[in-house]
């Protein structure tokens, strides 16, 4: 996975300029349910991969997100 | 579990709607939104107006008051109603059935079936099976369908999540048995072991109304909510809906003989503009087939969007010819629905304004 990439998708979510491996996501103003529900559209789609409810509740940093969609994403 | 239905088909339909509509524009200040929030949520979610029923209101009556215009237009006659189906979260009284209230006031016969059915955006195709069911029987050949929802009634105003999506609707759909060979092919599942995801916690009997239920709280920004309003785990439902409607659907698809692209329309429940186009590209259905503008004009009008979606932007083909359709509701129970069926050519096919 291009983690650049996702941190770049990432950044555009959240309307910021860029989003670092070790910020914590709930200290963006703009981490809210919009926010999470298009992460979980954006990994579904850009990624094939089914993040669950409670699995994005548990993180806290960008890296822990990205690493979260990695392990589940299977390359084609 | 997956059914077929032979010799069936919707005749007419009506969908009713308060015709008290308010902007998102003018309502974003009860959210607390900043602008910049305000136009973020209004992107992403293309929300522009909703249609809330005024207190007096209920889902009942906007039902009748469609079942009357289909009185008045002749296509339907009271002595051919058999059964009524009542499809709502909003009845107008805990006792008695509201489809008994409908049966009274209509002035029906004593034979003719009454049956409420606790559904949300599952409850057109639910409703469907219900009423397919009733035809079954053989002194059964019409069936009243109705649906209906004043899902405003179970959110605060200042709630920014879920206030400015909802609308209020009520649908009467002519569900009767037809000469010509006809088959409806449907999927209907249930999960209930997620039914905490979408949930009003009090006011029923596990939590009785009280004080402590009404008491309105202030939860996180923006959201002001009491124990007997809808509270929803909307990643949970985002999950849902993305992982287990799609494969129905693909399901029904093949169950019927069908491809993606035999299907002319596909009527899915809309709770979100987002989340149908996630859904169709999921699926890999060309948005043309997708119409997608419900909540961004009326709200998300739980059992209703699939018929407003048929008498908002199809009337015109519907009433003049048969086309192959998909119709799908998911949500609260969980229940998730979908069929494969001929549509049209219909008797009745509109998106009317309530009069009082």
């Amino acid at each position: 996975m291009d983690k650049p990439e996702f941190y770049q998708r990432l950044a555009e979510i959240l309307d910021v300029e860029e989003v670092k491996p070790e910020d914590v996501l709930k200290e963006f103003d703009g981490w809210d349910s919009l926010a999470i529900l298009s992460v979980l559209a954006m990994a579904d789609a850009k990624y094939g991969v089914s993040i669950k409810a409670e699995e994005i509740r548990s993180v806290v940093s960008a890296q822990n997100l990205a690493n979260l969609v990695e392990a589940k994403h299977k390359p084609e | 579990m997956k059914c077929t239905f032979k010799n069936k088909r919707i005749s007419s339909t009506i969908t009713v709607v308060p015709s008290q509509e308010y902007r998102f524009d003018d309502e974003y200040p009860l959210f607390k939104m900043t602008e910049a929030q305000a136009k973020r949520f209004k992107k992403m979610m293309s929300l522009d107006r909703h249609r809330i029923a005024p207190p007096e209101l209920c889902a009942s009556d906007l039902c009748l008051f469609g079942v009357h215009r289909l009185l008045d237009a002749g296509v339907l006659k009271k002595e051919d109603i058999d059964a009524i189906v009542f499809i709502s979260q909003t009845p107008d009284y805990i006792l008695p059935a509201t489809s008994n209230v409908i049966h009274g006031k209509l002035g029906l016969d004593h034979d003719v079936i009454c049956l409420d059915m606790n559904q949300g955006c599952a409850g057109f195709v639910t409703g469907l099976q219900q009423a397919c069911l009733l035809l079954e029987i053989p002194a059964v050949s019409k069936v009243l369908l109705l649906t209906g929802d004043t899902s405003s009634k179970l959110v605060d105003k200042r709630n920014r999540i879920s206030y400015p999506i909802t609308g209020d609707a009520g649908a009467a759909t002519v569900i009767e048995r037809c000469p010509e060979e006809r088959t409806i092919y449907m999927d209907v599942k249930n999960d209930g072991s997620r039914y905490k995801a979408l949930l009003i916690p009090g006011g029923a009997y596990r939590m009785p109304s009280s004080v402590e239920t009404l008491e309105l709280r202030e939860v996180e920004e923006g959201v002001v909510k009491c124990l007997e309003h809808a509270n929803m785990d909307g990643a949970a439902i985002f999950n849902f809906t993305m992982d287990d409607v799609p494969p129905q659907i693909r399901d029904v698809l093949a169950f019927s003989g069908d491809t993606w692209d035999s299907i002319e329309h596909f009527f899915l429940h809309q709770p979100n503009p987002f989340i149908v186009t996630q859904m169709a590209q999921k699926m890999k259905i060309p948005p043309a087939k997708v119409p997608n503008n419900i909540v961004s004009l009326y709200g998300n009008c739980s059992s209703t969007t699939i018929p407003m979606n048929i008498a908002l932007n199809c009337s015109e083909p519907m009433l003049t010819g048969k086309h192959r359709v998909c119709l799908s509701g998911f949500g609260v129970g969980l229940t998730w629905a979908s069929a494969v069926m001929d549509l049209g050519p219909l008797d009745f096919c509109k998106l009317v304004d309530y009069e009082s």
